[in-house]
């Protein structure tokens, strides 16, 4: 094209390596991360062996001994998945109903959904501990975070259902009523299969932010149900002890979900806008 | 779907469900704000179970209103929240426009510049205060120590040794002190949200006209007025929703506190409030109840300015 043509040589060049080293810079403390934790602890923290190293995997070896890796990683995936199923489960149905059948009041009910998400969350810690300790006994439980974990995320996710299934012509799904198909029917065969880019990148936006989640999964559990959060802030080292085992474990922690994220980062690229795009 | 009742019955497990996680533990919070309530006191002990004979009325809100430590912890939650928002928001529309063209490599690029949005919070705060910032052991420290080290190398030389003696002897910074510890959440959290911001305003660039853009290139307008009159109207909303869905992460800080300096410093709001809990569950409460206070003022514009456009 023609005005493509009008940029300098110059700017072909010189933005383009601009944008690949501003990358490599967001880059670089996982990159750190992963190279520490290929270290003994006694070498991680020797400015002779910053790059050049016997690289061992001594770390992650260990990682079970040192610090019970499996066990939360399980917890982590258990009520993320869990979580993230329940919120879609109570999700679609409300975003459906939004978007097809609105009434005056959608809206509001939309915004105050999105305002609960403002309650700070330690406003209302002791009260939760105290209710599920002394009351309901469920502290401590899967049940208990995979409940507090979609009740945290249904705000963000019907709202961006929402923003989905709007773009859907109303007529395809009316078309559906006159054939005499169930709202249940509806949902599954019309609904999900138009809406499947949006649908998963909201699956995945929710798993991220449930996987992620550092304040009720540490402060609503002591050993059953703790997650990787959990393990990750209980176990973070006193100054410059132990970086190479605990660089293995957080890259443990952290590298399902980015090796996650980088699969599926092209439905998030397409699928996270918010409605903001038209 | 013409049914309104049917409507209904759909939206009603949802809406059951966030009412009564926000009404109930709100009720309990609102209820212990009013009255003295602590876990251990071996003078009254009365006040350890939560009573209404404990009755304190404004007593709690007094207290905190006239704690230092409060207006501290509001200080710091503004200066957090607004530099990550400012920062995030500036970082990512100058990143979404950077790589919004064709060139080699361009997938990767967009990978790893996505990925620190995938990483936990408590490993992103380990990584950081730990390997990156840490004034002795981490990158900082040995970046400060090989650079005192050239120039003592360089003072050595005849002649340019004069000029280098008279440089001093660079100090590391420690980002767990009092002073610094708030820049180091900052730096952590905006290194993380950026790529969310990236993410957002990248897909609106690429449903921007092309053609209205190539007009102004033909009119001759310059780059810099290109994005300023086209490009920043188009990202309007988007901003916008970034901007609330960080404020509500952001306002509620905690792990990257905790684990940079345990709140010295860069004590916010829900880590005092945290810090009161330990014993002085109604101090706690009426903190807590500050902070919605707060958050309702920010909610309010933030809300508005994104329902705006919601429903059309």
């Amino acid at each position: 094209m023609a005005i493509v043509a009008q940029e300098t040589k110059f700017a072909r060049i010189f933005w383009p390596v601009l944008a690949w080293i501003v990358a490599l810079i967001f880059f670089f403390p996982i990159f750190w991360l992963v190279l520490t934790s290929f270290k003994t602890d006694a070498d991680a923290v020797k400015p002779e062996y910053l790059i050049m190293f016997q690289p061992t995997l001594e770390n992650y070896l260990n990682m079970t001994e040192n610090y019970d890796y499996w066990r939360f990683a399980l917890n982590s995936v258990i009520t993320s998945v869990f979580a993230t199923v329940f919120t879609l489960f109570v999700g679609v149905p409300c975003a459906y109903a939004m978007a097809f059948n609105p009434s005056r009041h959608t809206k509001d009910v939309l915004m105050w959904m999105l305002s609960t998400k403002m309650l700070p969350a330690a406003a209302v810690l002791y009260p939760m501990t105290f209710l599920t300790k002394n009351f309901l006994g469920i502290f401590d439980t899967h049940f208990l975070i995979i409940l507090v974990l979609s009740l945290i995320n249904l705000p963000i996710v019907i709202w961006m259902l929402f923003t989905y299934f709007k773009e859907i012509p109303k007529e395809i799904i009316e078309a559906g009523k006159m054939d005499g198909v169930s709202t249940w029917g509806e949902i599954r065969d019309i609904l999900l299969p138009l809406a499947w880019g949006g649908v998963a990148s909201t699956a995945l936006l929710c798993f991220i932010f449930c996987w992620n989640e550092a304040y009720w999964t540490v402060r609503l559990t002591t050993t059953e149900a703790a997650t990787l959060s959990k393990l990750i802030e209980g176990n973070r080292a006193p100054e410059g002890l132990f970086f190479g085992r605990l660089s293995a474990v957080s890259t443990a922690a952290v590298g399902p979900i980015i090796v996650l994220g980088w699969f599926c980062q092209k439905q998030l690229v397409q699928g996270l806008t918010f409605g903001a795009v038209k | 779907m013409q049914d309104r009742s049917l409507a209904r019955l759909l939206q009603t497990p949802a809406v059951v469900l966030l009412l009564i996680w926000m009404l109930v533990p709100l009720g309990m919070t609102l209820f212990f704000s009013f009255i003295r309530y602590v876990l251990t006191s071996l003078r009254r002990p009365e006040w350890t179970t939560p009573s209404l004979d404990n009755w304190r009325g404004l007593g709690n809100y007094q207290f905190v209103w006239n704690n230092d430590g409060f207006w501290l912890a509001i200080y710091n939650s503004v200066l957090m929240v607004g530099s990550i928002l400012v920062l995030t928001v500036v970082l990512g529309l100058a990143i979404a426009v950077l790589i919004n063209r064709a060139f080699p490599g361009r997938g990767i690029v967009r990978v790893l510049l996505i990925s620190p949005f995938f990483v936990m919070p408590a490993v992103n705060a380990v990584l950081w205060i730990n390997m990156i910032l840490d004034p002795v052991l981490g990158l900082q420290g040995l970046a400060v120590a090989g650079m005192n080290e050239m120039i003592d190398g360089l003072r050595t030389f005849p002649l340019l040794g004069g000029f280098f003696s008279l440089w001093p002897d660079l100090e590391p910074i420690s980002f767990r002190a009092t002073q610094t510890s708030a820049y180091a959440v900052i730096m952590m959290v905006t290194w993380q949200w950026t790529p969310f911001a990236v993410l957002i305003f990248m897909t609106s660039l690429q449903s921007e006209d092309q053609q209205q853009k190539e007009a102004a290139i033909l009119d001759g307008a310059n780059a810099w007025s290109r994005f300023r009159n086209l490009t920043l109207p188009h990202l309007g909303r988007p901003i916008a929703i970034v901007i609330m869905i960080q404020a509500i992460f952001h306002l509620s800080l905690y792990a990257e506190i905790e684990i940079v300096s345990r709140g010295n410093g860069n004590k916010n709001l829900p880590y005092l409030i945290g810090e009161f809990a330990s014993n002085n569950i109604g101090a706690a409460s009426a903190t807590g109840i500050y902070a919605v206070i707060l958050a309702n003022i920010i909610a309010i514009f933030l809300l508005r300015m994104v329902g705006k456009t919601l429903m059309d």
